[in-house]
């Protein structure tokens, strides 16, 4: 026989899940979650789910207005262009290049950003005050100046543009871990543990990052939103993504010759950016109007 | 109640009048406005220098032989006949060596903040152009770089024994052998005369170079100012010996960006586009015009024949046969142009209509593929030109079509494209594997063709980037010109053109019309068949008038309420 | 003020220097010759190629080659193009003042309509109004410039034909050029036709300069309604209050000037994002300024140019900084003490 609880177990979940509560709360919030979801799993499935190849087009259907349109063509549900591509394939691929690639990006430099930010919080003295300064200059120069100055060097391309767009992005990591994560070790709960005796390790580890988790993410969906932008527009200038790739900024350059006798391969990547950068953003503001409530509690 | 309202009618009608006066910005009286007396032409891009000697570039010529210079003599009317400009008349001996001109006497060159010329045109002027490009210890030879890609072309200085001059205004040239072409090449944009007495002026003050930077000529219009990739500014040359140029100002708004020339000529930005994209746009706005004129003109996509694996005729061959020719001219020509079985477009008296043809066969484009040793196929470049010429309306996407249909024989295609006079300068030093390109006739003989474009002598210092060099068809050529049987002419041309369709330096694509887009406030004929174009002709209308006729009888209608 | 003005000259000293260092070690990452990258002569023979060699003292260690650079720097020589082999710098005076012209015109809109929206937000916080602002905001922030730029020509210039899409002024105007700065030039110049070019002038400034003032307007107005709200949560307004005084003067005596000190602070930081947004915005308006000069310099490989607009363009970022940070040290006595104050 089972033993009868005597008390009721006060139940305290984690920070995480408390902000989740709030979160899910937001209906705003969780129209631009459910976007965000909806736009991973594009970016993921794009080759599954697109009925042509985003390269080949089709020469007997060029120029092609969205099916809405007297003119248009079921099959090709967004039309196509000039050399008779699907737009709707290629703005499907277009998902996994400018929002999948703004996604791996983030992820990879909030990793190097933190494991570098908290390194460096818990050092002091010259090193730290270098550091420091650094990180002033840099992050006073604005992420896309940045991006174009070392795609200048790299040259053009798309992995170029990846890759300076996270060394862009790493700065401003190391700087909010190192923030945050000097602000948590001045707090009395990390002094209890140390008089525990636990290592600078297992404070970061067990005390230090639960409590830091949904401030990163913040700031993660501010670089996702900017990345999707810097991706977009070095693609646009012609500095990002090179010519039959169909990134999003790329397709709307690429349709700009024909602006005005097919407006839709401008206004659509157009739009697919900003529905992007959107719910990057509602997300963003979920999170942070979130951790205000579970503050004010 | 009645005296009321018509009161706040005129009051209406004057505001409005009011309004349109200050739209048109008119408020000078009877003078026209600053607009109406100037045309904005939104080019394609910056000329490579001023000096129409020095360039075969079609942006240059557009941009200085017609506005600035005159040659002595120019194709007249319909039929391309040549008639007088410089020259009063001219006389051939018979053996065709001889060629006395006999000049105006009553031609001045521009007078601008950096010339004033102090006598009429003559001799000298005539003796000081050609020499420059005919003798090497001209003191002007070497200025610039010392290309004369045209005349390196037609071999001029091979042909032309000496310029004499008879008298003030009698010029002689001397040819070393009969060329049924030398008229026709006097004719061109290349052949201008320039201004000896500023040439003079300019080595004393020791600034040579200045000539092809800060022109002088007797053309219509003179410069007044240039901002490298932004605007030529042109005033008109008021002491012309024709009739003056119509409008006061001409300024080019260069616009490389095609997009952005069509935002501007549907804003009314500019008055004249040149190469307008969206030509449907354009037929459906009732205040704009499109006009086209068929040129002589050929777009082609040619292989360095210096370079791995082009060097084998073979390989030519096949990626010849994989290209879908029809699909090029239907998409990047939207149809607007003819197909290309030779260089030579069908308009011309030399064509022959039995050329043999490779035409579109994949499949033997792979074997060939495998007979040259290349089973898989490579990976080659494509260099596609960065700005629209009318042989040519969008090289990049040409070279996205020819991409992929290399793709299918197993060849790998890279795009690349540079900032035109980058690209050309790159061109000339042979770092591209194959190209696309184009040649537009600065005149209708045929010769115009086959030697600049393919010829030996073009190879080494003129516009032949395939550098293919072949004995037989150089042979042809000059037989050709030997000749002014008309017949024989055409028997050499059919087979040069054969020699061409067999080796494979190049894949002729269309031949194709020039278009330029205008404002219907603009009058006058500005294309020409051959060469640049011309502002001379060219004037507004005056909207003013129409807007003020407008108001009145607004004010008219209200009254008789 | 004066240790606060010493510290902040060290600190453009020091900035400088290492944007110099980065020009400087710009001309070795990119390919080709660096002596060649730095002079951009392409075209130079072996004799002028010695030369060269000489003047940036090639052959000696790296230290005093950046010396030779950074005295070249200091003489106003920055080499020249290599795509249209004219001195750099003359270039560069023709082109920066138009980008500071559109974005000094853009910084003042974005100020003038970000701030009080801002400040309406804060003072009706959780209303209505508050959340339409916000949303307003985010998607102003979302939208990318560049579809902006061509949806705002499609619509005014080309639609309604109201303003013109391209470049500073008409071109039949001929204005000459004395500061570079157009609404000076041409109240300056003697044209017949001043006021026509002036107003010309003006209907070319609309666009662009709205264009890339929306971004930066949405951040104002997020930074004025969080300085307000806290500004209205501190205790002296409730002081205020709580002596009687009325509503407007609490918000316009006391408030405002209060929050506005907050906003300054963030005025360079923002100055510098806004520049970056007229890089792009020059592209498309074909705007005759510095960024679009170093994009085309980018796709022609103009290394020399590359290096050299990268260097003005920041260190005109960074002058801009230090002057907004002198005005806020100005108006704050607060800030002049705060000794890790950057």
């Amino acid at each position: 026989m089972a033993r009868e609880k005597i008390y009721l177990e006060e139940v305290f979940p984690s920070p995480f899940m408390q902000l989740w509560g709030i979160f899910r709360k937001t209906p705003v919030a969780m129209i631009g979650f459910c976007c965000f979801i909806f736009l991973i799993f594009l970016a993921i499935f794009a080759p599954v789910l697109a009925p042509y190849t985003p390269v080949d087009g089709n020469l007997d259907m060029i120029l092609l207005p969205p099916a809405w349109h007297a003119d248009g063509n079921v099959s090709y549900l967004l039309g196509t262009d000039e050399l008779g591509r699907d737009m709707l394939s290629r703005l499907m691929y277009g998902t996994s290049l400018t929002f999948g690639l703004s996604f791996i990006v983030v992820i990879f430099s909030l990793v190097i950003g933190v494991v570098i930010g908290s390194l460096s919080a818990l050092t002091r003295g010259i090193k730290s005050s270098f550091l420091n300064h650094f990180l002033d200059v840099v992050l006073s120069i604005p992420s896309l100046l940045l991006a174009i100055i070392i795609v200048a060097i790299l040259g053009p391309g798309i992995s170029n543009t990846v890759w300076a767009i996270a060394i862009v992005f790493i700065p401003q990591f190391i700087h909010i871990t190192r923030y945050a994560v000097k602000e948590e070790f001045r707090k009395d709960y990390v002094l209890a543990s140390r008089l525990d005796g636990a290592s600078n390790f297992r404070i970061l580890y067990y005390s230090v990052f639960p409590n830091i988790v949904e401030r990163l993410m913040s700031q993660a969906t501010l670089a996702q939103s900017a990345a999707i932008l810097d991706i977009a527009t070095l693609g646009f200038l012609g500095l990002g993504a090179q010519i039959p790739l169909p990134e999003w900024g790329a397709i709307l350059a690429n349709g700009l010759e024909r602006f005005y006798i097919a407006p839709w391969t401008v206004y659509l990547p157009g739009l697919a950016i900003l529905f992007a950068v959107v719910a990057t953003n509602l997300v963003g503001e979920g999170i942070r109007h979130a951790l205000k409530l579970r503050k004010e509690n | 109640m009645a005296v009321l309202t018509m009161n706040s009618n005129s009051i209406f009608s004057l505001t409005i009048a009011a309004f349109i006066s200050l739209l048109m910005g008119c408020n000078e009286g009877n003078k026209l406005s600053l607009s109406e007396r100037s045309i904005i032409y939104c080019s394609e891009g910056s000329p490579e220098t001023f000096n129409p000697q020095l360039s075969t570039s079609g942006t240059t010529s557009d941009a200085t032989a017609k506005q600035l210079y005159n040659s002595l003599i120019v194709y007249k009317g319909k039929n391309n006949t040549l008639g007088p400009s410089l020259a009063k008349s001219w006389h051939v001996t018979r053996d065709g060596k001889k060629i006395t001109f006999y000049l105006r006497q009553d031609v001045s060159f521009h007078q601008t903040h950096y010339f004033t010329p102090t006598r009429l045109f003559n001799a000298d002027d005539v003796l000081f152009s050609f020499n420059r490009i005919l003798n090497k210890d001209h003191p002007f030879h070497h200025v610039s770089g010392n290309q004369y890609p045209f005349f390196q072309s037609v071999k001029f200085s091979e042909l032309v024994e000496k310029v004499e001059k008879i008298n003030d205004f009698t010029v002689r040239f001397i040819l070393k052998r009969n060329d049924s072409s030398f008229l026709a090449n006097l004719a061109t944009d290349f052949a201008v005369i320039l201004s000896a007495e500023y040439g003079q002026m300019l080595q004393d003050k020791r600034a040579e170079h200045e000539i092809d930077i800060s022109p002088i000529g007797t053309g219509p219009f003179k410069l007044e100012d240039y901002r490298v990739g932004s605007l030529i500014r042109f005033y008109r040359h008021e002491s012309y010996w024709q009739e003056k140029a119509k409008i006061e100002q001409l300024v080019y708004d260069i616009s490389p960006s095609k997009t952005s020339r069509l935002t501007k000529l549907l804003a009314k930005e500019c008055d004249v586009s040149s190469y307008p994209i969206a030509h449907a746009k354009i037929a459906e706005r009732s205040d704009l015009q499109l006009e086209s004129i068929t040129s002589l003109n050929v777009g082609y996509f040619a292989f360095n024949t210096k370079k791995e694996p082009f060097n084998n005729k073979l390989v030519r061959q096949a990626i010849s046969l994989a290209i879908n020719k029809q699909a090029l001219i239907e998409t990047v020509y939207q149809g607007q142009a003819a197909w290309a079985k030779s260089i030579l477009p069908e308009t011309s008296w030399a064509y022959d209509k039995n050329t043999p043809e490779l035409g579109y066969d994949p499949v033997r484009a792979k074997s060939l593929l495998e007979v040259a040793g290349y089973p898989q196929g490579f990976i080659m470049d494509i260099w596609a030109m960065p700005v629209q010429r009318p042989y040519n309306p969008n090289a990049v996407t040409m070279a996205k079509l020819i991409q992929a249909d290399l793709k299918k024989i197993g060849v790998t295609v890279k795009i690349i494209s540079y900032e035109w006079s980058t690209f050309l300068r790159r061109l000339s030093q042979g770092e591209h594997q194959s190209f696309l390109l184009g040649w537009t006739a600065d005149h209708p003989d045929p010769d115009n063709f086959f030697t600049p474009i393919l010829s030996c002598s073009a190879s080494e210092l003129g516009n032949n980037r395939t550098f293919w060099c072949n004995k037989e068809y150089d042979q042809l050529l000059e037989k050709a010109l030997q000749t002014t049987n008309m017949d024989k002419r055409k028997g050499y041309y059919a087979k040069a053109m054969a020699i061409i369709n067999e080796e494979m330096p190049l894949l002729p694509i269309a031949h194709s019309k020039r278009f330029q887009a205008r404002g219907f406030d603009v009058e006058g004929d500005i294309l020409s068949n051959f060469g640049g174009i011309s502002f001379y002709n060219a004037a507004k209308n005056t909207i003013n008038n129409e807007a003020k006729s407008i108001v009145q009888s607004k004010i008219a209608e209200e009254a008789s309420n | 003020m004066l240790t606060f003005t010493l510290r902040r000259l060290s600190l453009f000293i020091f900035t400088m220097l290492v944007l110099t260092l980065l020009s400087f070690s710009l001309s070795f990452l990119f390919p080709g010759d660096t002596v060649i990258n730095h002079s951009g002569q392409i075209n130079a023979s072996t004799t002028e190629l010695a030369h060269l060699n000489q003047v940036y003292q090639m052959d000696k260690n790296i230290f005093h080659q950046y010396l030779a650079y950074l005295s070249h720097i200091l003489n106003g020589d920055f080499g020249q193009s290599m795509a249209s082999q004219s001195p750099i710098s003359n270039e560069i005076r023709k082109l920066l003042p138009a980008t500071i012209e559109l974005s000094l015109v853009a910084l003042l809109i974005a100020m003038l309509v970000g701030i009080p929206l801002g400040f309406i937000a804060a003072i009706k916080h959780n209303k209505t109004s508050d959340n339409v602002i916000l949303s307003l905001a985010m998607l102003g922030y979302s939208i990318p410039v560049f579809w902006l730029g061509l949806l705002a020509i499609l619509v005014f210039s080309i639609g309604l034909g109201w303003l013109p899409s391209a470049g500073q002024i008409s071109l039949l105007f001929e204005i000459e050029f004395v500061t570079g700065i157009q609404f000076f030039d041409i109240l300056l110049s003697d044209s017949p036709y001043k006021w026509q070019a002036f107003r010309d002038a003006s209907a070319h400034m609309i666009l662009p300069a709205c264009v890339v003032a929306l971004a930066p307007a949405t951040i104002f107005i997020r930074l004025s309604r969080a300085s307000m709200i806290e500004v209205l949560a501190a205790s002296y307004i409730r002081a205020a209050r709580a002596k009687g005084l009325s509503f407007q003067q609490i918000i316009f005596r006391h408030a405002i000037r209060n929050a506005l000190i907050q906003i300054i602070r963030h005025v360079g930081l923002q100055f510098a994002n806004l520049v970056t947004i007229a890089m792009v915005t020059e592209v498309i308006f074909s705007w005759p300024g510095i960024g679009r000069w170093l994009i085309d310099s980018i796709y022609q490989r103009d290394y020399t140019a590359i290096q050299s607009g990268l260097l003005v363009l920041s260190c005109f970022i960074f002058i801009v900084h230090i002057l907004t940070d002198f005005i806020y040290a100005a108006l704050n006595p607060l800030a002049r003490g705060n000794k890790h104050g950057s």
